[in-house]
């Protein structure tokens, strides 16, 4: 029933619509295979909306089911996974958009290749290809990073930006693969080998955007686990988003979350060391400051202690003990000459008391013959006879005249 | 009743002859020496000071040299 339309009766777009929709109706409920390439279920909304992509065509249509026939399934449809749909067309007139509405989601595939997966991992693991101890710790600041990634993605551009921000000196060595389809595995083996030979590659990164199950198969390819195994060079596997865990992950010495992360995990942030390093230095610099100024008190006290400052403090002791003893032998000395001086005055005095000195002074004279006799009476003594006559000061030579006898002392 | 000091021709640890020092001063305040054993020991207590102060100085020298390295 083709509708009579014309450029002078054109038909409105409703009408059109309600056409399309009613054809769209014709084609009724069918069974559809694809691949789940995108899965969008966002809480409070009662129905998901997923991209089915046909297994081999680039051609993929939107399917949407409800909330609870979406979470009923188990195993749980992941992005990637084979699944099989009961579906009936619907035309959304307000957009235009067609989409198939799913009454029943069965899975295929997924299941099996999931499982596969999770075989090769028990077996590698088995093998102790995971082994934790096998771990190689990352350089801390390494002189190139290798990088495999597809060329020009966004993941390329994260690793480059971040690590040349936290360290504008960082070099790199980018080994280009296919990070999607069939060859994915061989190029990123052989990026992976190519950057191992380089001696002066420290560290490679492989890093990729996130994808569905089906978009990192080639990141759990046992031949690329085997190869990330053997390489000596530190491998970061940024495969993805978070939740993606691709068997890389498990073998890599490092399993980085996104691109990004990887970048901060191979190279550090060179201002923050750069400080750190300042404040250590700013550290140490003060405590040898510290003790310095501390032993250098401790000096300065001991050498200001009087018997260092000032060893006269010693030799002032003794000074004054030894004036101290020199006065004293000294006054015992005075005492004693003087002593003897009084004794000496008072021999003297009495020496003098009898000698005749103070006779003479009184006028006295002592007569004595030539032959110094003290001539004490007349008798003996003729005229003309040499006397000497001591006085106080001195002798008086004379002759005798003559004597005459004196009475009693009336004469005196 | 001095002892007789280790060999001191060479120049002892900063540590040691602090400790010395120490001592020295001690034995000098605490006196009962002779006046030949004082001087003795007043003049090791000198000797001692300035090998101190030489360390302490030296010390301070490389310090600083550090710090103006770095700032030069």
């Amino acid at each position: 029933m083709a509708m009579e339309t014309s450029l002078e009766s054109p038909a409105p777009v409703r009408q059109i619509a309600n056409a399309i929709a009613g054809w769209v109706d014709r084609l009724g409920a069918v069974w559809v295979e694809g691949q789940v390439a995108q899965v969008n279920r966002r809480p409070g909304m009662s129905t998901v909306f997923m991209t089915l992509r046909d297994a081999v065509a680039d051609i993929s249509v939107t399917v949407t089911c409800s909330r609870t026939l979406f979470d009923s399934l188990n195993p749980p449809v992941v992005e990637g996974a084979s699944i099989v749909v009961n579906a009936k067309p619907s035309y959304y007139a307000n957009r235009g958009t067609i989409s198939l509405y799913a009454r029943d989601i069965r899975m295929v595939g997924l299941g099996e290749l999931l499982a596969r997966l999770e075989r090769r991992r028990q077996l590698l693991a088995a093998e102790g290809l995971f082994a934790p101890e096998l771990k190689r710790p990352l350089p801390f600041l390494p002189g190139t990073v290798g990088l495999v990634t597809a060329p020009n993605s966004a993941a390329e551009r994260d690793v480059l930006e971040n690590a040349r921000r936290r360290w504008p000196a960082v070099t790199f060595e980018v080994a280009y693969a296919a990070m999607q389809g069939q060859r994915s595995a061989s190029e990123v083996i052989e990026a992976v080998e190519r950057l191992d030979r380089n001696p002066a590659v420290d560290v490679i990164v492989v890093a990729r955007g996130g994808g569905s199950v089906e978009d990192l198969l080639p990141f759990s390819d046992e031949a690329l686990i085997r190869a990330v195994h053997a390489v000596r060079t530190p491998v970061v596997s940024a495969i993805g988003h978070e939740p993606d865990q691709p068997l890389l992950d498990l073998v890599a010495d490092v399993r980085a979350s996104t691109p990004t992360d990887a970048a901060k995990l191979v190279v550090p942030d060179v201002a923050e060391e750069q400080r750190s390093v300042t404040h250590a230095r700013d550290r140490v610099r003060g405590a040898v400051r510290g003790w310095l100024a501390r032993e250098q008190a401790g000096l300065d006290a001991l050498r200001s202690r009087p018997a260092l400052a000032d060893p006269r403090t010693l030799l002032d002791a003794r000074l004054a003990e030894i004036d101290q003893l020199r006065d004293r032998a000294r006054r015992t000395v005075g005492h004693s000459l003087d002593r003897a001086a009084d004794d000496i005055g008072h021999q003297r005095a009495r020496a003098r008391a009898l000698s005749p000195l103070a006779t003479l002074q009184r006028g006295y004279a002592v007569l004595q013959d030539a032959d110094g006799h003290v001539l004490t009476s007349i008798d003996g003594v003729e005229a003309e006879q040499l006397i000497s006559v001591r006085v106080a000061d001195g002798r008086i030579h004379a002759t005798t005249t003559s004597t005459t006898p004196t009475t009693r002392e009336t004469d005196g | 009743m001095a002892e007789k000091k280790p060999a001191k021709t060479e120049t002892p640890s900063y540590e040691a002859a602090r400790e010395e020092l120490i001592d020295v001063v001690r034995r000098l305040e605490a006196g009962g020496t002779t006046l030949e054993e004082s001087l003795a020991l007043w003049e090791r207590g000198e000797a001692l000071a300035t090998i101190c102060q030489d360390w302490l100085d030296g010390a301070r020298q490389r310090l600083d040299a550090a710090i103006e390295a770095d700032e030069g």
